[in-house]
């Protein structure tokens, strides 16, 4: 028993080897990828969901909630992808000979990686409330928190007397 | 035995890479960049240079059997070191995630003690010799080694981190050649020394692959970050229409 769970051990490894090269060449193929903010907070609104429960029979608030959800996931992944562009965008910047330049990368980092921890939250949630549609989760401060990771990008871009693409495309 | 022209062939392609790697290592001056990598390549290729000599001008019969298992011992002590290196590397520049990484890492080092300590009381009653004994405390320490790397790989995937050129091809090769040996410790104890031949060839041939990324990854010219593939207003607008529309589906 113990050599089959060893041996599937080191299988795992080696997929998860190979899917570690082919994610790294996706993402030296991709580049930011927009969010639309104001869509994504209406997703996130809940009191659509309670009017949608009211109205509906269960199985096609389910249904209903499911797509949904699927939506939401994958907004909250480019938010999530975006947020590990502007990490490393942030991590470059803070190499910067400008205190006040490299200041304000190491707050955008911070940002953008309590970012990313809050994407993995939101998705764990999302999941479960794609296996149990009659659950309510709270969703969490992403609109607003992007929305300010958005701004300190394009501050950070005015310090750098650079035109910031960066925080347009986010 | 058809497989020894094989083994000779592969051993000194072996030597020549591991050679290589030590002169682009120190060339590089990687020791400041990456001092325990940098120690663990020069310190493979000089065993490997030594164990050489050991077998083929044996003063005592045992010399090389002894020699071999003492420099995998250190070795294995030193890819610990690396992936330690690798992880520190990689959280550095993220404050806020290396409080929480090193948390899971404790805990992660914590899980695969134990099943390297299962492992051990497992296959432990089947070792009645000192080369089974060997081979079955190799096979628990590279369950942590293999565990340890595939947490550096989950973490970078699910935290979103950039990795360095050098960092991820270190982190690959040690994996690559971890894994394999793995999985070859794992099948010799079980199959015993019939199967060591095959095996062993297996084994050469991973850590030769491995030294191949090592080379690779450390001489191939970083990939910079570029801001370049900024969507156009026109994508943006095709984008929020897609979306509406499958919203009002």
């Amino acid at each position: 028993m113990i050599t089959v769970i060893v041996i599937a051990l080191a299988l795992c490894a080696v997929v998860l080897f190979y899917m570690a090269v082919r994610g790294r060449r996706k993402q030296a193929g991709h580049g930011v990828r927009p969010v639309d903010l104001t869509a994504f907070r209406t997703l996130m609104d809940r009191d659509d969901e309670l009017f949608l429960r009211r109205k509906l029979p269960r199985s096609k608030f389910s249904h209903l909630k499911r797509q949904r959800i699927r939506v939401t996931l994958r907004y909250v992944t480019r938010i999530a992808s975006n947020a590990s562009a502007v990490m490393r965008m942030g991590a470059a910047e803070r190499l910067n000979p400008a205190p006040e330049v490299a200041g304000a990368a190491a707050q955008v980092t911070e940002l953008a990686t309590q970012i990313r921890l809050q994407c993995l939250v939101a998705m764990s949630k999302l999941a479960l409330e794609y296996a149990l549609p009659s659950l309510q989760l709270t969703p969490g401060m992403l609109a607003p928190k992007y929305q300010s990771l958005r701004d300190s990008v394009s501050r950070l871009g005015d310090l750098t007397h650079k035109p910031a693409p960066l925080a347009a495309a986010i | 035995m058809a497989l020894k022209p094989l083994i000779s062939f592969l051993s000194f392609a072996g030597m020549f890479l591991q050679g290589t790697l030590a002169i682009v290592l120190l060339a590089r001056k990687s020791w400041r960049q990456h001092p325990l990598f940098t120690s663990y390549g020069v310190f493979s290729f000089a065993m490997s240079v030594m164990l050489y000599f050991l077998q083929r001008r044996a003063i005592y019969p045992r010399s090389y059997f002894y020699g071999y298992w003492i420099q995998e011992a250190i070795a294995m002590v030193l890819g610990f070191c690396v992936v330690y290196e690798v992880f520190r590397h990689l959280f550095s520049t993220h404050k806020a995630l290396l409080k929480l990484a090193s948390l899971i890492f404790r805990w992660t080092v914590v899980v695969l003690f134990c099943l390297a300590l299962a492992v051990v009381f497992v296959q432990s009653p089947g070792a009645s010799s000192l080369s089974k004994t060997v081979l079955v405390l190799e096979e628990a320490t590279r369950v942590v080694e293999v565990g340890l790397l595939m947490f550096l790989f989950g973490a970078s995937a699910a935290f979103g981190l950039h990795w360095k050129q050098a960092e991820f091809g270190i982190a690959l090769g040690l994996g690559l050649f971890v894994a394999v040996q793995l999985t070859t410790v794992t099948l010799l104890s079980q199959l015993g020394m019939s199967a060591w031949a095959v095996l062993n060839v297996v084994r050469i041939l991973a850590f030769d692959v491995s030294l191949l990324v090592w080379l690779g990854y450390l001489l191939a010219p970083e990939r910079v970050a570029t801001t370049g593939e900024v969507p156009k207003r026109a994508q943006l607008e095709q984008w929020n229409q897609a979306v509406t529309e499958l919203i009002s589906r």
